[in-house]
């Protein structure tokens, strides 16, 4: 019990800050509010063109990989609310990691009493994404009342793969943006990410079974979106879920280590 | 005279661009070639899928090596006609206030980014053209390698409409506070409209017609439907009429917008 307690007020610490860090991103989001809402209009033009590719599609196909219309406009409904989620906590802060080790700024983070990997992935949250999270949230719950035979008991399944989902997103993004502290020019490598992630956007189904394996492990994008649209459309299969719950503090282990091993490699830029 | 050193400056903005961007070796081949590759290589996956479950072997009169052609070149020319960096690079210039050096120089604004644009053009597209080339030759993908150089053309001179749109969007910040999300919703919107994730003629008539009047599929789905012979050559003139007259309306804009944010510039940040 006594043991407990430092933790507890370690949790409490961090819980406080992040409060704070919530609060100062909301009032910095408020003050540009034509930007506010262009980030949402630019999210809306990302999934017109995932659901345009394949509503047009479908117009000559009745299956893509193992899902009809219906079973992929779910996928596509749990890819955005993921999406959602990773892009209002983690992404602002993941992808000027590379600007932020070149200007220098990365010493102040370093020099602070707290978990720098913390701060430096959870210090700006983007408020105005949680427009976007209700038009995902819209987009799934429609397609889903239009998936014959649905249990919605099945749904419950999105407590544990929700948050498996966003885990994996951030614990390989995270891991990306950590090599900006190797290399010093990392700019395409972070783009590399963004081609990496439109495997993610697709069914897992489409691949051939050796890819789809290492999607599912080895580099497990595939874990993202297309295993929780699985738990929930496919017959029960206990295996999907166990993985997940195994995989996603793993990643996350893993790339705290790895963020620990490129901070070795790290030499001031702002001196 | 005044041509002589107009192009020799050019000529040297397109050097600089050439060598700044050979300068990080590990980069430029993550850029030219690693981007390249893994984007046509997903889309070509997503047309193998659609196949194998279509059971059919033609889709809207082409069979699954047409589409897997278009995939690949579809994934090089958006390459091509896609312009991030140096739209980011215009709009910092401006909003640090960077642009001050720029200014005071006997060059404009435009023809400093358009020729470095050029310059990295060039060498990430001579580069990352062996792709599409090894992997036609190799799977004997239908391509048509006489009307190359017309869709090439096309394609370059739809990156001189891009190039005008980025300097439209620049402008802005010389206004507002925050240009890049502006950026980032400009380009999605542009890719959506190229024909880059699926063929434009798949798509439902009315949308067609839509697409067809704006010049954006001439940065995919025309040359790429051109070299794969989707399309002819009076698409590809179509192409070219409404890039012209985009680029005029452009510019006029883009124009107007500059003059009247040099008059609202305060130097910030010299």
């Amino acid at each position: 019990m006594l043991a407990l307690a430092p933790r507890i007020i370690r949790l409490k610490k961090y819980a406080s800050l992040y409060k704070a860090f919530f609060r100062a991103s909301f009032i910095a989001d408020l003050e540009f509010r034509s930007n506010f809402l262009i980030r949402i209009l630019t999210d809306i033009f990302w999934y017109a063109a995932q659901i345009t590719t394949f509503e047009v599609l479908f117009l000559h196909t009745d299956k893509i990989g193992d899902w009809n219309q219906a079973q992929t406009r779910v996928f596509l409904g749990v890819l955005f609310v993921i999406d959602a989620i990773y892009m209002i906590v983690f992404s602002e802060n993941l992808d000027r990691m590379s600007e932020k080790v070149r200007k220098g700024d990365m010493d102040l983070i370093l020099s602070k009493p707290v978990e720098s990997q913390f701060i430096i992935s959870l210090q700006k949250v983007n408020t105005a994404l949680f427009g976007n999270l209700i038009l995902g949230l819209i987009w799934f719950f429609w397609s889903l009342s239009h998936l014959p035979e649905f249990s919605s008991w099945r749904l419950l399944w999105l407590i544990v793969m929700v948050p498996c989902g966003v885990s994996v997103v951030y614990a390989l993004r995270f891991s990306f943006s950590a090599l900006a502290v190797i290399f010093a020019k990392s700019e395409n490598i972070q783009f590399l990410w963004f081609q990496l992630y439109k495997l993610a956007t697709r069914p897992d189904s489409i691949y051939f079974p050796w890819l789809k394996f290492i999607l599912l492990t080895i580099l497990p994008i595939g874990m993202i979106a297309s295993v929780p649209a699985r738990v929930l459309i496919d017959p029960p299969n206990i295996w999907f879920p166990l993985w997940a719950v195994f995989l996603a503090p793993m990643l996350i282990y893993l790339s705290h280590r790895f963020w620990n091993f490129c901070l070795k490699y790290y030499s001031s830029a702002s001196s | 005279m005044l041509f002589a050193a107009f192009w020799k400056r050019n000529l040297g903005f397109f050097k600089l661009a050439i060598s700044t961007n050979l300068e990080y070796r590990l980069n430029f081949v993550i850029d030219a070639l690693l981007q390249p590759t893994v984007t046509s290589g997903i889309e070509m996956l997503l047309w193998w899928a659609v196949f194998k479950s279509v059971g059919s072997t033609a889709v809207a009169g082409f069979t699954r090596e047409y589409y897997l052609s278009y995939a690949l070149w579809a994934a090089f020319m958006s390459r091509v006609t896609t312009s991030w960096m140096y739209e980011s690079r215009m709009v910092e210039e401006i909003d640090s206030g960077t642009i001050n050096s720029l200014l005071v120089r006997p060059l404009s604004f435009y023809e400093y980014y358009f020729s470095q644009l050029m310059g990295y053009k060039f060498i990430t597209t001579f580069f990352s053209f062996l792709i599409p080339l090894i992997l036609v030759l190799n799977f004997n993908l239908p391509t048509q390698f006489d009307r190359l150089p017309l869709a090439l053309l096309l394609a370059f001179y739809y990156l001189i409409l891009i190039h005008s749109i980025s300097f439209l969007v620049s402008t802005m910040a010389f206004f507002l506070t925050k240009v890049s999300s502006l950026t980032t919703a400009k380009n999605l919107f542009i890719w959506v409209l190229t024909g880059e994730l699926v063929p434009t003629d798949l798509m439902p008539p009315w949308l067609q017609n839509i697409m067809f009047n704006l010049p954006f599929p001439s940065g995919a789905f025309i040359p790429v439907g051109y070299i794969t012979g989707r399309i002819g050559i009076d698409a590809v003139q179509r192409g070219f009429m409404n890039v012209t007259v985009s680029l005029v309306l452009v510019n006029i804009l883009a124009a107007y917008c500059w003059k009247k944010g040099l008059k609202s510039y305060v130097g910030t940040g010299a």
